[in-house]
């Protein structure tokens, strides 16, 4: 079941255009990230899902319904924003108290949430007293005082110190496997991403330039990488390079990395020990494996220029 | 869950932000310190029921109508546009509330709290003051406060709270706000020049939509209230009624607009 579903919003403010043709599906029980360069609409997408912001066009649907002003899937969503907004006079557990009351929840979740995101010393701190990091995991918090099935959440990590930031990853990943929590989660830092996420979708010039699991992705936009290590990578470097279907090389002291495009693996393991042996390179070892996801980030930047590769 | 909860959870929080020590407390103080002062001053009237009106305007005339503008100045445009500005209202809307409530619950707060303690303070001082006045003549004492409630406290809000949706700035609210009070005592003046540069009653009937209170104001002068009055038009009681009921149409007219932008345009 798709707890999200965009079909072909598109978002302008005067004429800037935020998102245009931009499509997403969220399955039930998924953590999915969304990657891509500042500007590209990532935020304006998490709003119009939130139901904060109306598409010009285009479908969204969040728990099957209608997002904007619709309290009856408020319950089932959290969300953390990349900055926390909240009023700053109260005091931190009572703040809690009054969302636990708001819904339906034991003051006693207050508690609980505070001490899962480790704020039990600032129960009687004000909100405006909290550091920018204590802040950021006051609003974990808060996301998590109703239980929710879904959790929404823009560069969470931001504000976090490493230390914090490894717990809130870790968080998630004990929501997503505990109580089956379902996560989108928007972030720059991507090797945290890819360490929580089962499928991301690259997003630029506001729409999905590219989305699914990591190995769909990096097979789908040729982006995995085959690691030849030889004693002559220069030599062997040079003639890979003339290989029709290969689109990247990159030579150092002790190999030859390389991209080819999708499908072609096979041809390029026909065609090393021939290449080897013109160039009179011993090969000492061949692998490939998935492209990480900065590499695909930066696919994205480089040749997204507005392209639809899906 | 039950569904009131998260309105008065709302409610109260918009309480809690709106009236923190001590600003309920130096408003109230502000109030009924005027009341007793402002008392004083009041012009006399040649009828009794001239003078119960001349009293009670006097009273919630200036500057205690300023004050009691600025405070829901301050918590309709700075504290409903400060929400906006730095993103609490993101908050708010996650919680299971229709977005309607939510501006009901800081309006509520807003004016509703202020409205209370301006005319709370101001009965209970006139009933100390002039007991007989509000015995004798509560109608006419009903009927002053109505129009000055009406115009401009109700009908600035209503502006100021538009104004703040669209900018999203509290600050910026609140400045439009004291312009447009002032603005509107500048063409009070203008009007009742107009009125009797030209001989025509056309301007005064205008603005008497805008501000019922001009009418109501022109029929006690009629009566005999000493003061200086255009002659030019003199409404009767029921034209009275039917521009205080006018005024309200308009107030009510600015906040419906105001919530169907909140409801289906606001976007943050």
């Amino acid at each position: 079941m798709s707890l999200i579903q965009v079909e072909d919003i598109a978002k302008s403010y005067g004429r800037v255009v935020a998102v245009d043709g931009l499509s997403l599906r969220v399955e039930e029980g998924s953590i999915m990230g969304l990657i891509g360069p500042n500007g590209a609409g990532k935020t304006t997408a998490i709003k119009i899902i939130l139901g904060l912001l109306k598409p010009n066009r285009g479908f969204v649907r969040v728990f099957d319904e209608e997002p904007w002003d619709n309290p009856d899937i408020k319950p089932k969503i959290g969300v953390i924003y990349e900055r926390a907004f909240f009023p700053s006079r109260h005091k931190v557990f009572d703040y809690l108290k009054r969302v636990c009351r708001i819904f339906g929840k034991p003051e006693s979740r207050a508690r609980e949430v505070l001490a899962l995101t480790r704020l039990e010393d600032a129960y009687d701190r004000t909100v405006k007293a909290l550091s920018a990091g204590m802040l950021q995991r006051f609003a974990v918090a808060h996301a998590l005082i109703k239980e929710p099935r879904l959790i929404i959440a823009d560069e969470p990590t931001s504000n976090l110190d490493p230390e914090a930031r490894r717990e809130l990853l870790d968080l998630i990943l004990q929501l997503h496997r505990d109580e089956n929590v379902t996560f989108l989660i928007s972030s720059h830092v991507l090797p945290e991403l890819s360490r929580v996420c089962e499928s991301v979708a690259i997003i630029n010039k506001g729409k999905v330039w590219a989305a699914g699991s990591l190995m769909e992705l990096s097979e789908k936009l040729g982006a995995r990488t085959t690691r030849i290590s030889t004693d002559n990578p220069e030599a062997l470097g040079e003639l890979i390079r003339k290989l029709e279907y290969v689109n990247r090389v990159e030579v150092d002291s002790r190999g030859v990395s390389v991209g080819v495009l999708a499908g072609e693996d096979e041809r390029l393991y026909e065609d090393v020990p021939r290449l080897a042996k013109k160039a009179e390179a011993k090969i000492v070892g061949i692998e490939t494996g998935t492209a990480s996801l900065e590499e695909l980030f930066r696919l994205a930047v480089k040749s997204g220029q507005g392209e639809d590769r899906r | 869950m039950r569904k009131g909860r998260p309105f008065l959870e709302i409610f109260t929080y918009a309480l809690d932000e709106d009236y923190r020590f001590p600003i309920l407390e130096i408003f109230a103080f502000l109030f009924a310190l005027g009341t007793f002062v402002f008392a004083d001053f009041a012009p006399y009237g040649q009828t009794e029921e001239a003078l119960a009106y001349s009293l009670v305007s006097t009273l919630c005339g200036f500057p205690l109508l300023f004050i009691f503008v600025f405070l829901i100045l301050k918590n309709v445009a700075y504290g409903l546009g400060g929400d906006l500005e730095k993103g609490v209202m993101q908050t708010l809307f996650s919680y299971p509330l229709k977005r309607r409530y939510i501006l009901t619950a800081k309006l509520l707060s807003g004016l509703g709290i202020a409205v209370l303690l301006f005319f709370g303070i101001q009965i209970f001082g006139l009933f100390l003051l002039a007991p007989d006045v509000i015995l004798t003549y509560p109608s006419t004492v009903f009927l002053t406060y109505a129009a000055q409630l009406c115009s401009p406290a109700l009908l600035l809000a209503g502006l100021v709270l538009f104004f703040t949706l669209r900018l999203k700035r509290g600050g910026l609210a609140v400045v439009i706000g004291v312009v447009l009070f002032l603005a509107g005592l500048i063409v009070s003046g203008f009007v009742t020049s107009i009125a009797y540069g030209t001989g025509s009653d056309l301007s005064l009937k205008i603005w008497a939509v805008i501000n019922p209170n001009s009418a109501l104001q022109i029929y006690y002068y009629n009566m005999g209230m000493v003061g200086f009055a255009p002659k030019t038009w003199v409404p009767s009681f029921s034209e009275v009624l039917l521009y205080l009921g006018a005024g309200y149409l308009v107030v009510a007219a600015l906040f419906v607009v105001g919530y169907a932008y909140f409801d289906r345009r606001l976007e943050i």
